[in-house]
Formats: structure tokens, sequence, C-alpha cells
């Protein structure tokens, strides 16, 4: 097996004086500072060479203080090794400008544009450097970089100056104050760039061909996300995205949050998957800090963690039923009613019903109550009953299969080369699990099987969640079993500063992978928090994967991947 | 075939609706029973809040303000100051709660909270209190307080009375261990501070 000193050697054997820096931090972690000019032939090489098939995502940093910028290239692999290669890039903060790898993973192309309009850092030879989540009146203002300063004035409301356009629209325009304009939040010079609308009509070659809305308010997914199809008849011939809805920044925000204070944000990004993110964001605090978590307090932390993928697959399973309608609302009905018994569960111990707070940096909130086990023994056998059924009610419904069988098939090859993730990548037979790749807490203890499917249409995503569950059920009861006594917190005081560091920590959300990368400097709060959210990733292979298909598959398709865009925009 | 399956299928929500499941809940009327756990609105202990405002700073929508309440512990809590929480802005996290050194914040299970107008949902000290010291007993506190501020500042006028005494002897006393006395940091300067006078005394 592959280790990450390994990798460091081939790359530092392959390109003498193009690594310029390196850690080392375990078997599985590689940082590494890459000359600029070299990116190129290193991810080539390791791609090729090292199988570091999984383009995980990009970070962009600022270092004011250093005047230079910084690009975090995240690479790992679909189960041949477990190291993941963080890949630095370094440019002068005056004209930052850096090598695109879009010509090598196809999925770089969203990770890099959002670095580009977050930072104003350049990718030479990105085809497509055009604004993903930022309103057009941000672009060339480069909110994320430490020197931005937002909008001095609060006045805004005031300022307001109503436009009629000659089609017939009100417009408001906000002239600037003189405050606003040296602070630089009111771009003068904006990069130039095809709006949404440019490059939708550049598209239609016929007058058959014609552009459909769906969205940016469709009950395809819970929340708002404008699909744009270009159909001729019933056939869509090119899909557009266009996301950044509801972006609320949080990134930034939690950069101006104490360390604690960040917790409570992380429930927000994505609310049915909410103490995952917790997880995620305490494991690479604690990462950072060194703390060791009591025994008790991992178990805890698992058995929430899976019930909360219990209720996150069957409100995934129950939406997406009543977007295909043929099949009828009733299920989405059974579903919620189940549902309604394990948040009463995850509520009995965590006092929330969605957005919990629940996990601390090292340890949790509260203590199982008494009882919590017996309740657990009533629940779980009658979910796992009703998630039998459900599988059997799916499995012989003919009206369903005939719906639903070979509608937007990926093929595994595919889903690897999108940077898919969770049960989109694991309904194509490729078992690629975080609680398996990247274990933490007594993940590795447990007995659990990867979930896959066959074939990796929309039918078999649904199946492979619903026998997710089961597995689900089975870690829960395994935890019950094992749970010893012990404190639910660390005996170490949690200092209010984190010591400077870095650290990325993987956990497996129901939708996925999702990762964050953060950034200490010593001080009170982060530095940098990256998000990598899972359906991130799958919303990028969306567009793809309608070209071809019918309306009406449209809504299946997107439906299937249990999408949360609150997540994807943060 | 396929119709045989198609019929199961269709007699399994008839199964389902036979079962007494209870989903409808009667709100307003029965109040749903929520867990020992539950993050609602807060309760606070007004007899031991010392006033230090922990709660306030930790917040993440900063939503906690300190104002003045009549009925808490004068003794420990010298300004009167307890939080006022607008609940506009509460997510109900509940890290003033963890955060809390005398853990007089409390959240219950009390969650109604609506009211007509903005200013309705910002609740008081006297709304969020569930412990607090009647009118008397306070007046009795605020005795025992003055009682003992004036202890303390009779205490503070004799100190100070016989440091001015011991002045000139310190004085007499080598310069070298007042020198070392400044160097060091907060706890040795008073420890040399209180061996000082000893010194003067022996010679």
């Amino acid at each position: 097996m592959t280790n990450a000193s390994e990798v460091l050697s081939s790359i530092q054997s392959a390109f003498p004086g193009a690594v310029l820096d390196s850690r080392v931090e375990s078997d599985r972690r590689l940082w590494a500072t890459i000359d600029s000019k070299k990116i190129l032939d290193v991810c080539k090489h390791l791609s090729t060479k090292l199988n570091f098939d999984h383009y995980s995502g990009a970070a962009g940093v600022d270092w004011i203080a250093r005047k230079e910028m910084e690009v975090v290239e995240i690479m790992a692999s679909h189960g041949t090794h477990q190291v993941v290669a963080m890949l630095k890039v370094k440019t002068p903060r005056e004209n930052p400008s850096v090598k695109s790898l879009t010509g090598l993973y196809w999925n770089a192309n969203w990770y890099e544009r959002e670095i580009w309009e977050m930072f104003g850092i350049n990718f030479e030879g990105h085809p497509e450097l055009w604004p993903l989540l930022l309103s057009d009146e941000l672009m060339g203002a480069w909110p994320w970089r430490k020197d931005y300063k937002g909008y001095p004035d609060l006045t805004t409301g005031e300022r307001a100056v109503k436009i009629s356009t000659p089609e017939g629209y009100t417009e408001y325009h906000i002239p600037p104050t003189p405050a606003e304009v040296e602070a630089g939040t009111v771009v003068v010079e904006r990069p130039k760039y095809p709006t949404l609308r440019e490059r939708e009509e550049k598209e239609i070659k016929s007058d058959s061909e014609m552009i459909m809305h769906l969205g940016p308010q469709h009950a395809m997914v819970p929340g708002p996300f404008l699909l744009d199809v270009l159909v001729e008849g019933e056939r869509v011939h090119k899909a557009f995205l266009d996301l950044g809805y509801i972006h609320k920044g949080i990134e930034k925000i939690m950069e101006n949050r104490s360390w604690l204070q960040g917790i409570t944000y992380t429930d927000r990004m994505c609310y049915v998957a909410s103490l995952s993110n917790n997880e995620c964001y305490c494991g690479a605090v604690e990462k950072i800090l060194g703390l060791e978590v009591p025994l008790r307090a991992q178990y805890i932390r698992v058995i929430l963690e899976e019930l909360s993928r219990i209720q996150s697959h069957l409100i995934g399973t129950g939406e997406f039923l009543t977007l295909i309608a043929g099949v009828g609302y009733a299920p989405w009905q059974y579903m919620i009613i189940d549902r309604e018994n394990i948040i009463s569960l995850i509520e009995s111990v965590t006092g929330a019903r969605l957005t919990h707070t629940f996990v601390r940096f090292g340890g949790v909130r509260n203590d199982l109550p008494a009882g919590f086990a017996d309740q657990c023994k009533k629940v779980l056998p009658y979910m796992k009953s009703r998630t039998e059924e459900f599988i059997e009610l799916f499995a012989q419904d003919p009206i369903y299969h005939k719906r639903m069988d070979g509608v937007g098939i990926i093929r595994p090859d595919d889903a690897k080369r999108m940077g898919v993730s969770g049960p989109p990548l694991r309904a194509t037979g490729v078992a690629y699990d975080m609680r398996k790749e990247d274990p933490i807490l007594v993940y590795p203890e447990l007995d659990f099987k990867v979930v896959t499917g066959t074939k990796g249409d929309s039918a078999d995503r649904i199946d492979v969640r619903l026998r997710e569950m089961l597995e689900s059920i089975h870690i829960i009861e395994q935890c019950l079993d094992r749970i010893p006594e012990g404190p639910i917190r660390t005996e170490v005081k949690v200092p209010k500063k984190v010591p400077a560091g870095e650290a990325y920590y993987r956990v497996e959300d129901p939708r996925g992978e999702m990762g964050m990368y953060v950034i200490s400097d010593g001080g009170d709060k982060p530095y940098r928090v990256k998000v990598r959210g899972p359906f991130y990733a799958t919303f990028q292979t969306l567009t793809p994967l309608l070209e071809g298909t019918y309306i009406a598959d449209a809504v299946a398709i997107a439906g299937s991947m249990d999408g949360c865009p609150s997540e994807a925009d943060r | 075939m396929l119709k045989r399956k198609m019929i199961k299928n269709f007699g399994w929500p008839l199964k389902t609706a036979m079962r007494e499941t209870e989903v409808t809940r009667l709100y307003p009327e029965v109040m749903m029973e929520l867990p020992e756990n539950e993050r609602g609105i807060h309760e606070l202990d007004a007899t031991t809040c010392i006033g230090c405002a922990s709660c306030a700073r930790v917040c993440p929508n900063s939503c906690i303000e300190m104002v003045h309440f009549k009925f808490g512990n004068p003794l420990k809590n010298k300004k009167m100051q307890f939080p006022q929480i607008d609940f506009g802005r509460c997510m109900f996290c509940g890290l003033c709660v963890d955060e809390c050194p005398v853990e007089c914040l409390k959240m219950g299970k009390k969650v109604v909270m609506a009211g007509w107008e903005r200013k309705d949902i910002v609740k008081s000290p006297d709304f969020l209190a569930t412990k607090r010291f009647t009118a008397k007993e306070v007046a009795d506190l605020e005795a025992e307080a003055k009682r003992v501020a004036a202890e303390k500042a009779v205490a503070a006028a004799a100190k100070k009375a016989s440091a001015a005494k011991e002045a000139p002897a310190k004085e007499g006393a080598a310069k070298k261990p007042a020198k070392e006395g400044a160097a060091a940091n907060g706890p040795a300067k008073k420890a040399a501070a209180e061996a000082k006078p000893k010194e003067g005394g022996a010679a």
C-alpha cells in the first residue's frame, strides 16, 4: 500500500527541485508546496503513475502578511491507496495567477471558478472563468481576500434609486458613497465575461430549439438553483446551471467568529446533515489541537451521525418520490412519519431537531439520556422492518421500474472522473466510503459493509440509500452494545486560541465525501475554513448528465442526487 | 403477474392506514412531550448569576445584552447585571449555557414566545428568571452587601494606615529586595510585599 512518504519521494525523484517544502503528517496526509511552474507536471505524474484519480477540490488562501496567495489542491485516490495529497501552489499577491488543472481533471472547473471569483486568482488555461456563486455586482471586489472591508455604509436601502427598464421591469441602482469607493467594495472595473443569458443564447442553433427554465423555485431540489435546459421538442440538448441563490459566505463568516462559534455555522450549511458537518469541523480543529476524544464521546458521535444519516436518506428518498409523482405522494408521508421517530431520538440527546450544535472540540455536548438505549431498541427494529418493506416495494413495482430504470446512468469511470461521491458514486459500483477510506472515531472497530449498486441509474441510487439505512441501523446496534461508561469530554481544557497549524479532515456525509480544510494562525479565530461539500461535486455533474435526456427525466435525475443547494452555495 | 404486483403495492398503503399510528399533533391544545435535554427558552437562576457576561460574549448572534434587574444577589453580582435575550435573533445553539461558569443559565422546555411586535420577543431577565429573591430578601442582601462593603472599606483604610506607618521602616530596609520584587511577577510581588514588613519588624 502506498503511503504519504512514498508519494513524496516519488515526486521528488521524478521532479528534482519541484517540491519546495513538505510535511508528512501521517501515512494518509501529505502536505507539499510545489513549484508553480511544475504543478501541472506533478499532477500528471500523480494521476498516471500513482493512481491519484480523485480530484477532491481546491482551496484558495490569502496570506496577506506574506504578500502571497496560495491555491491548495486536494488530491486523493478512489480506493487504490488512502493518501490525501495537499499540494500548495504559491503566487504573488499582485497579479496572482496559477496554472489550471481543468485539462487533467474535469471537475477542477468549479473549484477554480470559485477561487477566481472569491480571491481573484487567475487560472491560466481555464476555459470558463465565469462567476459561479457571486452576483454580478460583487464581481471584481474579490470578497474573500483578507483586505476586503465589506460595506462600511449601512444606509444602502436609503440610497437606492428606482429605475424602470424599457422592458417594463423595475430595477434598483445603489450609488456608491465615498467611503465605499475608498474601501474598494464597489467595483469600478469589472472583469469581462459573458452573462448566463449570453452563454445560453449562443448555444441556440436553430429555430426549433428553445430555453426552458427549471427553477430557481422548482420542487426538484429543496433549495433554489436555476437549471436552464436547451430543448428541442422533448429532448434536452444542453443544460446550464446557475447557483449562488443562497450563497451565505459561511467560510468568510467563520473567519470572523471564534472557534467555538464556528460550530453553529456548520449546522446551517445543510440542516439534514448538520451532525456530520459538526463532526467535520470539530474533527479538523481537534487535529490541530491534538485532542484525544474520550471513547464514550466517540461512540455517541457515531450513533448520532448514523441516526442522522438514516433521517437524511429518508427525507431524500421521500422527496425524490414526490418529484417523480407517478408513484404518488403516499411514500413521502410514510417516510416523514418514520423520520419523526429518528428525529425524536436525536432530539432527546441534542435538544434540537435539526440544527444540533452538538459536537464539541474533544467531546460532545450532552451525554445520552437515561433510557436512550431502550428507546433505540424499540425504534430501530421497527425502522429495519419498514426499510425492508420499502426496498421490497421499490423492487417489485413495475411502474416505478419502467419510469426509473436506465434513467441518468453514470458509468463508474465517468463517476470517478467527475468527482462524484456518496450514494451516486456507490450506485455505479465503486465502493468508496470515507468511513473505510479515512477512518475516524470508532468506525474501524465496527463491522459494516459499503453498499454498492451495479447499474448507476436513478433507481440504483435510491436502492443504495435504502440499503445504507440498514447498514446504519446495524452500526448503531453495535455501538449501543459496546458503548463504555466514561467522560464525554476531554479532561484537557480546550484553549480559546488554537495553535498555528492546518488540518484536512474528511467524514462521510449522507451525501458523500465532506471535507474541511482549516487553517489557524494561532489566534482565537480560524484563519481560513474551506468546506469541500459532497453535493457541490455532484451538482457539477448535472449538466453533462442531462444532455440527451428527456425533459421529464431531468427532474428524476436531479431528484435522485438528493441535493442540497444550501450546502453547495454555502 | 404485473397486475398482481401492482395490486400488492396498492394494498400496502391500505394496510398501513389500518394500523393506528397517530401522526397529527393537536398542537395548541395538546403540547407534545419534549425531552429533558430540550433547548427551549432560557431559564435564569437570578440567585446565583454573577453577571460576568460570558454568555453575552460567546453568543454568535450577539442577542444577549446585560441589563439591570432588581431581584438578584447583590453580594455576588455587584452591578446587578443580568442577561436579556432577543429571541428574534437567538438560534438556540446553547453556547451561552455551556459557557456559564456558575450554571445559572439553562434552557428549558418552554418554547412558546410569539409576540405581536418585534420588541415583544426581547425577553428581559424578569421573564427569564425562574428563581429569584423576593423584595425583602433583596433588601436584606443589599444591607448585607453594604455592611460587607463598609467593612471592606474600613479594612482597606486600616491597611492603608498601617502601610503608611510601615513605609518609613520599609525604606530603612535594604533596597535590593524591593528591586527584585518589582522584577518578579504578580503573586511573587505580593509575597515579597508581605515578607517585607516582617523584615522591617526584625530590623
